[in-house]
């Protein structure tokens, strides 16, 4: 099991009105699974990647990560479990604009601690998984969309995380890019890497395997894609 | 480890964030710049007072006690001292013969008056009627020609010894010795030039190279005796013995003035840590001052870094949102905001020592010698990241305490 989410509520207040984003969502997700989150506008996906990607907790109910319950820690241990257990690709990259690629793929290493040999080694490794070997000097800034999220997606990897979070990785790339981008995922899946991808495009969602679409901040449906690009690879292997 | 992997990573950070905005780091080290400049040069000043003073004093002697009939450093209490009797010869040959202990006993007085050699005129110079003990009770000794001798004292020799400004400014180029000149209406031959000694003229004190020493029998017959108000120069047998010395001093004198045990001493003993204690006090008041005026100018300077660092974090708030998204926790966080703050008060601390060098160098030409010492440096270093992390601390809290989900929405 990678993690397993049970009755979660989010409640926001909002000048003095409790206003709802997750109303008792519940979700098993095991190891290896490939599983998109949709949903239109205010359905409460985004409140549900943060909790997921412990960048928030829940007003009530139970997060377990890898069998650990997250739901109650604190700042300062959240930060540590994203650290090591969660990758991050963000829709607009959030690379550090002044650091150049290596430094960027490197900093979650610093942040864990390692040596800077080992850092060099876990990062440069990275880098070459997204095809970036020869760009590794370069600033963000010099790079193009695709070549920035790939970037982003080498950070992700790492720290060899047990999730990815994607969300909307491709929305800021053209159509092309975007299929590129989505490439390196399903690779990234295929070599054991559990990935969740956050989106509400249809075409992007079809790489999953699973599909959890969100209403209201409720889980609407939640149901293994038989037609899934891939699924006839699966099935057969 | 890990924690010297943190510094050393949030140092990197810090350096790559400055070095991003070289021109308004400049500016912001501006007053961190002047408040280190205003603090070593004040530290500098009060470093160069002293030594000059300490300096100057020096001639006085560590072991050297004066007796006179008021004290040196007192705070207003005339009327208690007006009506003491003034200290005479006669008392000083007593002393001499009772205190046995004492290496010399020199009666001195002094007064002003006019010298002139040929055409040159000097006014108001200070005269001192001393005796052949002179050299053996004070540090200066004559840099050519002779003191003053027991014949001199003891036959009233119209004949003086004079310092070594006296000598450049009435005689310039002239051997003087020899020559004959005029103290007041009298002629005085010259026996002797004093080497320099460095005055003590910068603090209303004496300046003992502008002093004429004629021998103090001629002097009483030239310019009059008999109310005239002596001190009497008592050198002890070492500096160790000293406290013990002037209680033996303190009683032969009471003796000699045949005081009843229950009179207090209508007579002063001062010695040269008088004057290095009221030195001290009254410094010590300025210096403070001094610093106070200067670390306004520096919490100014530092009001400027946390103004900047408060714009740094704001622009800088998606950043923080990323870092702390792949596990920057809180510490990491303010770490990186103070190592920025402090490196830039560190910068405008180096900067500010180099530019003080200028500026002593300036002083030590112009005004008096001065230099600036290597705890002076590290202390203004020391300061000036102190301003730092005190500048960088809140926005750097701030930053540490941003909410990651807030701070990646940042636009």
């Amino acid at each position: 099991m990678a993690f397993e989410i049970d009755n979660i509520f989010k409640i926001y207040q909002m000048g003095g009105v409790e206003v709802p984003a997750l109303r008792g969502v519940s979700l098993r997700v095991k190891k290896n699974e490939y599983i998109a989150i949709m949903g239109p506008s205010g359905s409460g996906k985004s409140t549900l990647m943060n909790i997921i990607g412990c960048l928030d907790t829940p007003t009530s109910g139970h997060y377990f990560l890898e069998g650990e319950d997250v739901s109650t820690l604190k700042d300062d241990q959240l930060a540590v479990i994203r650290n090591k257990r969660i990758g991050f690709v963000f829709q607009t990259f959030n690379l550090i604009p002044r650091s150049n690629i290596f430094h960027n793929v490197e900093l979650p290493l610093i942040y864990s601690g390692l040596p800077a040999s080992r850092r060099r080694k876990l990062a440069e490794e990275a880098i070459e998984k997204v095809g970036l070997s020869d760009r590794i000097k370069h600033k963000p800034n010099e790079l193009s969309g695709g070549q920035r999220q790939r970037v982003a997606i080498a950070r992700a990897l790492v720290n060899n995380p047990s999730i990815i979070l994607a969300d909307e990785p491709t929305g800021n790339l053209d159509s092309a890019t975007g299929a590129e981008i989505m490439t390196i995922f399903d690779q990234l899946h295929m070599s054991g890497n559990t990935i969740i991808l956050v989106t509400h495009e249809q075409d992007i969602a079809e790489h999953a395997h699973r599909v959890v679409k969100l209403k209201d901040g409720q889980v609407e449906s939640d149901e293994i894609v038989r037609n899934g690009r891939y699924a006839a690879q699966e099935q057969s292997a | 480890m890990r924690n010297i992997t943190d510094t050393f990573e949030s140092l990197k950070i810090a350096l790559q964030a400055i070095k991003a905005n070289k021109a308004r780091g400049l500016l912001t080290t501006l007053g961190i710049i002047i408040g280190i400049v205003a603090v070593v040069t004040t530290m500098t000043a009060a470093n160069g007072l002293e030594n000059s003073f300490k300096e100057s004093i020096s001639v006085l002697g560590s072991d050297v006690l004066y007796v006179s009939r008021t004290p040196w450093v007192h705070s207003g209490r005339w009327f208690e001292f007006r009506n003491r009797q003034n200290l005479t010869l006669k008392e000083a040959d007593k002393l001499k013969t009772q205190l046995k202990r004492a290496v010399a006993v020199n009666p001195v007085t002094d007064t002003r008056r006019s010298i002139k050699y040929r055409s040159r005129v000097i006014d108001d110079v200070s005269i001192v009627g001393t005796t052949d003990k002179h050299i053996v009770v004070s540090s200066g000794v004559p840099d050519y020609g002779r003191f003053l001798n027991h014949y001199d004292v003891e036959y009233k020799h119209f004949v003086c010894v004079i310092g070594s400004e006296v000598k450049k400014r009435l005689f310039d180029t002239v051997d003087p010795i020899n020559k004959k000149m005029k103290i007041g209406r009298y002629d005085f031959r010259v026996v002797g030039v004093m080497e320099q000694q460095g005055g003590a003229g910068m603090f209303g004190g004496p300046n003992f190279d502008m002093q004429i020493y004629i021998p103090i029998t001629s002097f009483m017959k030239a310019f009059g005796g008999r109310d005239r108000d002596f001190d009497f120069v008592v050198k002890a047998p070492s500096t160790e013995v000293l406290p013990d010395f002037e209680y033996e001093l303190v009683g032969e004198m009471r003796k000699i003035r045949k005081l009843k045990p229950t009179d207090k001493d209508d007579f002063s003993i001062n010695q040269m840590s008088t004057l290095v204690a009221a030195y001290n006090n009254v410094m010590g008041v300025v210096v403070m001052i001094g610093l106070l005026i200067t670390g306004v100018s520096l919490f100014v300077g530092g009001i400027g870094v946390m103004n900047i660092m408060f714009v740094s974090v704001t622009e800088r708030t998606r950043e923080i949102g990323i870092r702390k998204a792949i596990g920057a926790k809180r510490r990491t966080i303010l770490t990186q905001f103070l190592f920025e703050s402090s490196v830039i008060c560190l910068l405008g601390g180096l900067v500010g020592v180099i530019f003080s060098f200028g500026v002593t160098a300036l002083i030590n030409s112009t005004v008096m010698p001065a230099s600036i010492s290597i705890p002076i440096v590290i202390i203004a270093l020391a300061i000036s990241v102190l301003v730092g992390v005190f500048s960088g601390i809140i926005p750097a809290y701030r930053a540490s305490r941003l909410n990651p989900i807030e701070a990646l929405r940042y636009e």
